[in-house]
């Protein structure tokens, strides 16, 4: 029995020292046990501490102690078997189920049987001779967390009130003590769970606080952000790590830190994923990168606590689309009028600022001098700076580098970071090199304006202001944009009005070049209807289409002329961007579709037919999907020459709204062929002497047995031969055979 | 020959509809007419507008963009729009474009 000591000192003694246990450690369980352990023997001769998992949850020991430790290790064993029932009759989990303490200072075999939780429980009770129980509930923050009870066995002092108060008061403490330690808990939990996936994902991820530090971040992040580890980027200055970059909008409007995603969180906003263009200072490297940031709120008060950026990387594609677009429109401008100094500084002007600082064209005129045609500069000083720079200082053909150079030899040069030195040894005196630096060119572009026979001048862009440099894909479209422009130069000095714009639009509208695909033989035919100033509306394409996988597309757009030429650009650089995204093609067929509805001036119609061809290795089947949008269907023509339609008529593009197309499945074997063509086939001819779809098919009968050019031209002499010369609309023939 | 030669016209008024019949070929170069010959035949609203194909020999992509320009004028002013079946090539560019399922046939 334990002796008497008076019993306010006895209370005041444990509980400053459990107050200080409470404060040493945050190890919750030792914390609790240590706790358990000082109110034996002064309080108790056996203490629990039970705790439950969230509201009605299961109830789980936490600490046992007692002088006996058998019987201490003996309790833990059976509750292990037998855990306390949260919704049974046994008091602690009534204390708990109430938050309510209660005080059983006297307890009989009878009390203890109903309570008992199962047989064995019950007799270990009285085995012990469990006597008097003080049960204080654990509260805090207005929850209950568990209990705490103190037992005194056999012959004992039983409880009393006093008693009680000093284990709701021990416990009140306690559950403090475990309500920090469970939130510090939890929050390490967490945190690793989070470290253990972001370190390994691929995409650059960190997580931010209110004030803009980033605690954490993976190594993807470190990589994007330019830092050599995700420490150096955790321990940076809040938005110290974003002035390494020049952040812009997709129109080029700078944009301020608090714009980011991130910040906007903690100012209570939601914001849209953000599309930045972000300029590397130090380098000029520009990326395009999709910003997404989502909120880390505290359960209870709904504050946000982090933000959690994830960095998507799109440059490449986003780089792609541009292009396309941009070389669109370029072709437009080109295509607009016949005096080309005026379409050339139209294309200066639509180079500038998107992709590049300035712009200039020479072109070699009849004399052989090189004369400059247009320029143009984001900043009006740069191009008056540019013209004092051209009048004083004209390149001259037999010049060694520069815009000479490449009109001689006909490649195009990519000066990625001038060298300031090479500068000083190109200018030929101090003012020259003062013009020079005065236009400030970090990064240097000159592309030719290539025409099929010769070079006829040069396309110069540069870097200056905006603090980028040039990559070779800028050096890829340059030169597509040069070439582009070589045409319509070439077509302004030989052509006709008419027959120009012709020629200049027909170079957007067919493939430079098949590309070679492996295992596969290729060959198109185009072969238009009328004069060359007629052009017509058909196009096609074979593009890349994802790992071991191709694009095959034929289209026909309603109508002949500019208009409709101008609307078959359209067409065939939509399909193309569209595929570079990795859009179904039914996503395709639906994206050229609402941009053929968004044109200005009323119904462009397109009909179109998309063939994905996936190749599996040699003599193996390719797997194709073929899907129309009101085109004629392709064929399929076997090793015996029988020749079978495939894919499933869908509706036309650009007219009726929504559209109904499917991808079908099929497949094309060694041997086999695949043909798409364009309406201008089986309607060559006239009314009752059309070729028709039985004479084509009859066609195909002969394709086994000739090469892919041969079964093509033949084709089309028969066209011609229906036609009896004059056919009424253009043909278009793209064939696939599969080695 | 000329182009009036390629498609023929003629508008009939019947009990309750108006019938456009064409005949020939309707194309890049004779579709401007048949719009000429709606705006010119001043139907009523809530009148039946029914356009027989079942002479034209040919159609292209511009007729085809004529006859549903047909179809959404009468539209707009609460008239119905309803097309005959045409000869095979006719029916086979109505098909293959989708375009059929989107044309109502006359009743009766």
């Amino acid at each position: 029995m334990t002796e008497k000591a008076p019993p306010r000192d006895i209370a005041v003694e444990l509980l400053v020292e459990a107050g200080a246990v409470m404060a040493s450690s945050l190890d919750l369980a030792t914390t609790m046990q240590q706790v358990a352990q000082l109110t034996v023997p002064r309080l108790a001769d056996l203490c629990t501490i039970d705790l439950c998992d969230d509201a009605g949850g299961a109830i789980r020991e936490v600490a046992v102690a007692s002088a006996d430790v058998g019987l201490a290790h003996d309790l833990e064993a059976m509750r292990r078997r037998h855990p306390l029932d949260p919704d049974g009759e046994h008091p602690v989990a009534r204390v708990i189920a109430s938050g309510e303490p209660m005080l059983l200072a006297e307890m009989n075999d009878v009390l203890m049987r109903s309570f008992a939780q199962g047989s064995e429980h019950a007799r270990f009770m009285i085995e012990h001779r469990y006597r008097s129980v003080a049960m204080a509930p654990l509260v805090a923050r207005g929850r209950t967390l568990g209990a705490l009870s103190v037992l005194r066995l056999g012959d004992c002092e039983p409880y009393c009130g006093e008693d009680l108060d000093l284990a709701c008061e021990l416990a009140r403490r306690a559950a403090l003590a475990i309500d920090n330690a469970r939130l510090y808990s939890e929050v390490r939990q967490v945190e690793q769970r989070l470290a253990a996936i972001l370190v390994n994902l691929a995409e650059a991820i960190t997580l931010m606080d209110a004030q803009g530090r980033m605690v954490f971040a993976n190594q993807a992040a470190a990589e994007l952000l330019q830092a050599s580890s995700p420490e150096e980027l955790m321990r940076a200055r809040p938005g110290s790590i974003m002035e390494r970059f020049l952040v812009l909008d997709e129109h080029g409007r700078e944009l301020a830190l608090d714009q980011m995603p991130g910040r906007r969180l903690f100012k209570g906003e939601r914001p849209q994923p953000l599309l930045v263009r972000n300029i590397v200072r130090a380098t000029g490297e520009e990326r395009w990168l999709i910003v997404r940031s989502s909120p880390v709120t505290d359960p209870e008060s709904g504050r946000v606590l982090f933000a959690v950026n994830v960095f998507e990387n799109i440059t490449e594609v986003k780089r792609a689309q541009l292009a396309e677009s941009f070389m669109a429109e370029a072709s437009r401008v080109l295509a607009s009028s016949m005096d080309y100094s005026d379409t050339l500084q139209g294309v200066a002007r639509l180079a500038v600022p998107q992709i590049a600082d300035g712009c200039a064209v020479d072109v070699v005129n009849e004399h052989g001098e090189i004369e400059r045609v247009a320029i143009y500069h984001r900043d009006p000083a740069m191009v008056a700076l540019a013209r004092r720079l051209d009048r004083g200082y004209r390149p001259a053909p037999g010049d060694p580098a520069g815009v000479p150079e490449v009109i001689r030899s006909g490649r195009p040069r990519l000066y990625a970071e001038v060298d300031p030195d090479a500068l000083a040894a190109y200018a030929t005196d101090n003012e020259h090199l003062e013009l020079l630096q005065g236009i400030g060119a970090r990064s240097v572009i000159i592309a030719p304006l290539a025409a099929p026979a010769r070079t006829l001048g040069a396309v110069t862009l540069i870097c200056s202001d905006s603090g980028r440099r040039f990559s070779h894909a800028d050096l890829g479209l340059a030169v597509r944009l040069a070439r582009r422009a070589g045409t319509a130069v070439e077509s302004a000095r030989l052509y006709t009005e008419r027959n120009r714009i012709a020629h200049v639009l027909g170079a957007a509208l067919l493939p430079e070049s098949l590309p070679a695909v492996p295992g596969v033989q290729i060959e198109a035919l185009y072969r238009a209807a009328g004069e060359l100033n007629d052009v017509g509306g058909d196009f096609y394409d074979v593009l890349p289409y994802g790992v071991d996988r191709w694009l095959l597309v034929i289209g026909d757009v309603c109508g002949k002329g500019p208009r409709a030429a101008g609307v078959t650009a359209l067409a065939r650089h939509t399909l193309r961007a569209a595929a570079m995204l990795g859009q179904t093609p039914t996503g395709m067929l639906g994206t050229l579709h609402r941009a053929l509805r968004s044109q200005p001036m009323g119904a462009d119609l397109c009909t179109a037919s998309l063939v994905t061809l996936r190749h599996a290795g040699t003599g193996q089947p390719a797997q194709l999907t073929v899907t129309l949008a009101g085109h004629p269907p392709p064929l399929v023509i076997d090793e015996s020459g029988q020749a079978t339609q495939v894919g499933r008529p869908g509706t036309l593009l650009g007219v009726i709204d929504p559209i109904d197309v499917a991808e079908v499945e099929t497949q094309l074997r060694p041997g086999e062929t695949l043909l798409l063509y364009t309406d201008g086939l089986p309607e060559a001819g006239r009314s009752d002497h059309r070729l028709g779809e039985q004479e084509l098919l009859a066609l195909c009968a002969e394709a086994p047995g000739l090469d892919l050019a041969a079964m093509l031209a033949r084709i089309e002499q028969m066209a011609l031969r229906q036609a009896q010369g004059m056919l009424r609309d253009d043909i278009a023939l793209l064939a696939v055979r599969l080695c | 020959m000329g182009v009036e030669d390629q498609l023929g016209i003629t508008v009939r008024r019947e009990a309750d509809r108006v019938v456009i019949d064409l005949d020939g070929e309707l194309d890049m170069a004779s579709a401007p007419f048949l719009q000429s010959a709606l705006d010119g035949a001043e139907i009523e609203p809530e009148t039946m507008v029914v356009l027989d194909l079942q002479s034209l020999q040919f159609i292209d992509s511009t007729g085809l963009r004529a006859i549903l320009s047909l179809r959404d004028q009468c539209r707009e002013r609460a008239q119905q729009f309803a097309v005959t079946r045409g000869s095979p090539q006719v029916q086979r560019l109505l098909d293959i474009t989708g375009v059929s399922e989107h044309l109502q046939t006359p009743t009766a």
